[in-house]
């Protein structure tokens, strides 16, 4: 019985190793057929394919369209390159040869490992790039002993340059290699060698516009792998270049005039100087981006330049003619390998400098938000040009009291008055008649609270609060209190430098809502910009309010007036408390700007327009920490106007 | 037994089969690296050499040793297993142990140590048992087990070798058919599951697989290659050392996972179903040594070594010619690569124990 079943056993397995013989059998026929179909059948196909192969395809960088000022001098262009390429076939030990190599110029771990990698992938004969942008003496180096490396070439490319430096830094932005981020979004990116892509600023916005198209040649090897001829089969179609509306001198005006601010240029060389930035970290921060303004404020404190962001703009075309956010940083350093040394330091840098104060930076806009509420209370006929309220310095409601900057009171008050003397109370009792809705209503028609579409990426939209944006953004219901903080353009109010530039354009051409643009229009400025819907008598009312600004014996910036010879200008100041100012404080009396710490320093802001009789340009200046709109931001404002007018004859 | 018994008793057409072999990827080698035995052909050789010498030396080893020391076999397997995940080497992944500067694969011989411990499993069964589900799952765990420390490696293309390699040990050992058709169900079932384990690479091998033009220049680079270099190769190849796609290193991994391809570019479809005809005689003469031998182990054993290095040969080959994914798979005695070819040449070893110490041969 035993015996019986271990045969069945014993003759279930021999079946079973009989089934297991026949199946590989099987499945090796299958082997079989498919080697038949494909070396057999198919063989004229794949005879094709592999003749194919023994050409080998290379693609050629198109040349990127070059970014020009209005007077079409050169923001953006391509310099000529040098890189070293070694071919594999003709190396005998790669990686002994890339030591040797790193001897003579700088090669890190990384591009070892890359033209390794390369060489094992792709076919031999195939050109790797060792090195990009060769210095001179590299390639002197290089030249003189490239009989001891065989496989070794040369090749020109292109790299982009930046000729002013850091000056339209954030207008242009920069060109850097192509990311893994930017191929996971546009697989084409990946085998073609791009000098870069436009990562910020016109760069990014016009990438495409700017890109060209890449051209492929096709080399012809023979069987032992050696080329024999390059055929070109579609030539490399370059980038458009493309005019911008900014003006390069004024830019440079507007930078220097921005960064010096109201201080006074020091000597770097003295002792007494080198030792004062040992002490001072933030200094030597921007000292070594490659700035060498070191400053001395009122207090004989060494100081770095002011930062901040200056906005001129036609306030009849739009175009933006300067726009500068300081501090700078050098484009160039993002065209070939950025350092990692140059990437810390730009990020640790305590101001930010990558940040595009005109378009991104948000401010509360303080006094120069006067004019929106001003607007909004005439158009809606809360106030006429003769409504007087009197200003005794401080206003109740409920249980708050709301101060005006001026201790004591302004006394009777009517809004070019207001204006002009920048009455805090005046404003405050306006507001509350008029409400939130309009001013917010009249503030979105000036262009605030929304972005400009000037077609700069990253562009912030500020903030001009309201009932529902409370609601939606707080989960609290709108309180009176916050119109009267809202009105003198604190509280949540923000706006960036770009959107005040915007609005007082909008406010000088009273017909036209204006907006900006940095790409020069094409022949006579066509204006193709919804109407502006302002009731043009308001207009006129704050627009002598502004004039008084300047002209008035009481006006906030009367000591800053443009020359009349150049047209004079009608601007407003602005102030803004970065910090509150606490009850105790109010009784001890307010500690002047210049002996807090920098950062709890107000914010000094201005906007104009000039000439006043037919107003031409609108500009913004925002002084961050710069202490008194007046006295730091009128002055910067006025000094760029007169370059620009001179200029102008 | 004599020694001069035992090297009578020596299965030699086996090892003159793996000569054969042996010879034509050394000749490939040395193709590969553009007609010199510098680095691969040579050392290659002489590692086959080492190899079938040691084959001899099992030989002389009583199988039944190796039936008692069969459990031992997996439980170190696993261990070396275990060892791989925490200390192992290899890009993104860890397959490799260092030994004395030496890389070594653990998984490979693993497939070794678990066909033998199936083997001596089953045939310490009494037969009656052999009808009930119940007794087949320890089995089942001894397979499991060293498979899933593969593919969390991971290496799926040996893991799906052990594992086809250990069903078929479980098949022979007269798994009732219902079961056979049922665990077919049940795997066919569990792919979604096995999907989701996948690596973001595994899966983009299987889809390009599955559609190898969307991709030529990426994960389809292999394949597409493959095949150009197969194809081109027509009949009878482009002669020895003439192979344009590999000797102009348009082929990746010509020395190791696409040496078959290499081959076929050079000798055409005539080599490489020489190839495959040696390959398919050497699992023949295997599971004809099965039948000849008398105890269920032995048995076992054979079925399972023979089947081994089949699988080998299908994965390898179903691979470049584009019938599978590519898993990574060598083609053993012919690609360069110590490991594969040392568990080969041990499974010929304990193959040669088994025949030579069987009980009915005496």
């Amino acid at each position: 019985m035993f015996r019986a079943k271990t045969k069945d056993l014993r003759r279930t397995m021999t079946r079973r190793g009989l089934l297991l013989a026949g199946g590989s059998a099987l499945l090796t026929s299958i082997l079989g057929a498919r080697l038949f179909q494909l070396q057999v059948a198919q063989n004229n196909r794949y005879q094709r394919l592999s003749d194919r192969n023994q050409f080998d395809v290379r693609i050629v960088a198109p040349t990127r369209g070059r970014l020009f000022d209005r007077k079409m001098r050169l923001l953006a262009g391509n310099a000529e390159s040098f890189e070293l390429y070694i071919t594999p076939l003709y190396v005998d030990d790669l990686q002994q040869t890339l030591a040797a190599l790193g001897q003579i110029v700088e090669l890190t771990e990384r591009d070892i490992k890359a033209v390794l990698l390369a060489a094992r992938k792709g076919p031999s004969f195939r050109d790797i790039i060792v090195r990009n942008d060769l210095s001179q003496r590299e390639l002197a180096r290089l030249a003189v002993r490239s009989p001891l490396f065989g496989g070794i070439s040369f090749g020109k490319s292109l790299r982009r340059i930046y000729p002013q430096g850091s000056l339209a830094c954030h207008i242009t932005g920069y060109v850097s290699p192509v990311t893994a981020r930017e191929i996971e979004r546009n697989q084409s990116l990946e085998k073609t060698p791009y000098l870069g892509t436009g990562k910020v600023g016109v760069e990014f916005a016009h990438e495409d516009y700017l890109r060209g198209l890449p051209g492929r040649e096709r080399i012809e090897v023979n069987a032992k792998g050696q080329p024999i001829r390059v055929l070109r089969d579609v030539d490399a179609m370059s980038g458009k270049d493309l005019q911008l509306s900014i003006d390069v001198e004024v830019q440079l005006q507007a930078a220097e005039i921005l960064r010096r601010g109201q201080l006074t240029p020091v000597e770097l060389g003295t002792m007494q100087v080198q030792r004062a930035l040992a002490k001072n970290s933030e200094l030597r921060a921007h000292i070594a981006l490659g700035d060498d303004l070191v400053l001395r404020d009122a207090k004989d404190r060494l100081v770095p330049p002011e930062s901040g962001a200056v906005v001129v703009m036609d306030i009849h075309s739009g175009e933006v003619i300067s726009l500068v956010s300081a501090p700078m940083f050098d484009p160039n350093l993002f065209t070939g390998t950025l350092l990692t040394r140059d990437w810390r330091r730009l990020n640790s840098h305590p101001r930010t400098p990558l940040l595009n104060r005109a378009t991104s930076g948000q401010y509360a806009p303080g006094s120069t938000f006067k004019m929106v509420v001003g607007l909004a209370a005439i158009e809606a006929g809360v106030i006429s040009k003769n409504t007087q309220f009197n200003c005794s310095g401080d206003m109740e409601l409920g249980n708050a009291t709301f101060h005006c900057w001026r201790k004591g009171g302004h006394g009777m008050m009517n809004i070019t008055s207001a204006l002009e003397q920048s009455c805090d109370v005046f404003i405050y009792k306006v507001a509350l008649k008029t409400g939130i809705r309009k001013i917010k209503d009249m503030a979105h028609r000036l262009g605030l609270g929304d972005v400009t579409g000037i077609g700069l990426p990253g562009e912030k939209q500020g903030i001009i609060p309201s009932h529902e944006w409370k609601l939606a953004n707080q989960g609290r219901v709108w309180t009176p209190g916050e119109t009267v903080v809202s009105s003198i353009g604190q509280g949540y109010v923000l706006a960036t430098p770009l959107q005040l530039a915007v609005m007082t354009a909008r406010i000088a051409n009273g017909k036209e809502a204006v907006t900006p643009r940095l790409v020069k229009s094409i022949g006579d400025p066509v204006s193709d910009f919804a109407p502006l819907d302002v009731d043009p008598y308001a207009l006129a009312i704050i627009r002598e309010g502004m004039l008084e600004v300047m002209n008035s014996g009481l006006g906030t910036a009367r000591n800053y007036d443009l020359d009349k010879s150049l047209g004079g200008m009608a601007g407003k100041t602005g102030t803004v408390q970065v910090k509150r100012i606490t009850k105790a404080q109010r009784e001890e009396g307010i500690v002047n700007n210049i002996d807090r710490p920098w950062a709890e320093r107000d914010h000094a802001l201005f906007v104009a327009f000039a000439p006043v009789k037919r107003p031409r340009y609108a500009i913004s200046v925002v002084v961050e920490h710069g202490g008194s709109g007046s006295s730091t931001a009128a002055p910067v404002a006025r000094d760029i106007l007169t370059q620009l007018m001179l200029k102008q004859g | 037994m004599t020694v001069f018994k035992i090297l009578l008793r020596i299965p030699w057409h086996l090892l003159l089969l793996a000569g054969i072999l042996v010879l034509v990827g050394s000749l490939a080698l040395y193709s590969a690296s553009q007609g010199s035995w510098q680095p691969w052909a040579g050392r290659h050789a002489v590692r086959a050499i080492v190899g079938m010498a040691l084959v001899v030396c099992l030989a002389f080893i009583d199988f039944s040793f190796i039936k008692r020391m069969s459990y031992v076999f997996l439980a170190a397997a696993i261990l070396v297993l275990l060892a791989v995940i925490v200390i192992g080497t290899g890009q993104g992944v860890s397959r490799w142990i260092s030994i004395g500067g030496m890389n070594f694969q653990p998984s490979e011989p693993a497939k070794l140590a678990v066909i033998l411990a199936l083997a001596r499993y089953f045939s310490s069964q009494p037969h009656d048992r052999m009808r009930s589900f119940v007794w087949y799952l320890p089995a089942f765990a001894i397979i499991a087990v060293p498979f899933a420390m593969i593919v969390k490696q991971p290496d799926l293309g040996t893991a799906l070798m052990l594992l086809f390699g250990g069903l078929v040990v479980v098949f022979s050992a007269g798994l009732p058919w219902q079961y056979v058709f049922g665990s077919l169900a049940a795997v066919l079932a569990a792919v979604p599951l096995l999907w989701l384990q996948l690596k973001a690479y595994q899966k983009a091998r299987v889809m390009t697989f599955l559609n190898p033009e969307t991709d030529v220049l990426g994960a389809g680079y292999q394949i597409t290659q493959s095949k150009i270099a197969l194809g081109s190769g027509g009949f009878f190849g482009k002669g020895f050392l003439m192979g344009s796609q590999s000797q102009l290193n348009y082929l990746p991994e010509k020395q190791t996972d696409f040496v078959f391809t290499m081959i076929g570019e050079e000798f055409g479809f005539a080599g490489n179903i020489f190839i495959l005809l040696i390959y398919l005689l050497i699992t023949i003469a295997i599971l004809r040594i099965s039948f000849r031998v008398n105890s269920r182990f032995a048995q076992l054993t054979c079925i399972g070594i023979g089947m081994m290095v089949f699988f080998y040969m299908f994965v390898n080959v179903a691979m470049v010619t584009g019938l599978l994914p590519v898993v990574g798979a060598p083609l053993p005695l012919i690609s360069y690569g110590g490991t594969s070819m040392l568990t080969v040449f041990i499974g010929f070893g304990i193959v040669a124990s088994a025949i030579v110490h069987d009980r009915r041969q005496s």
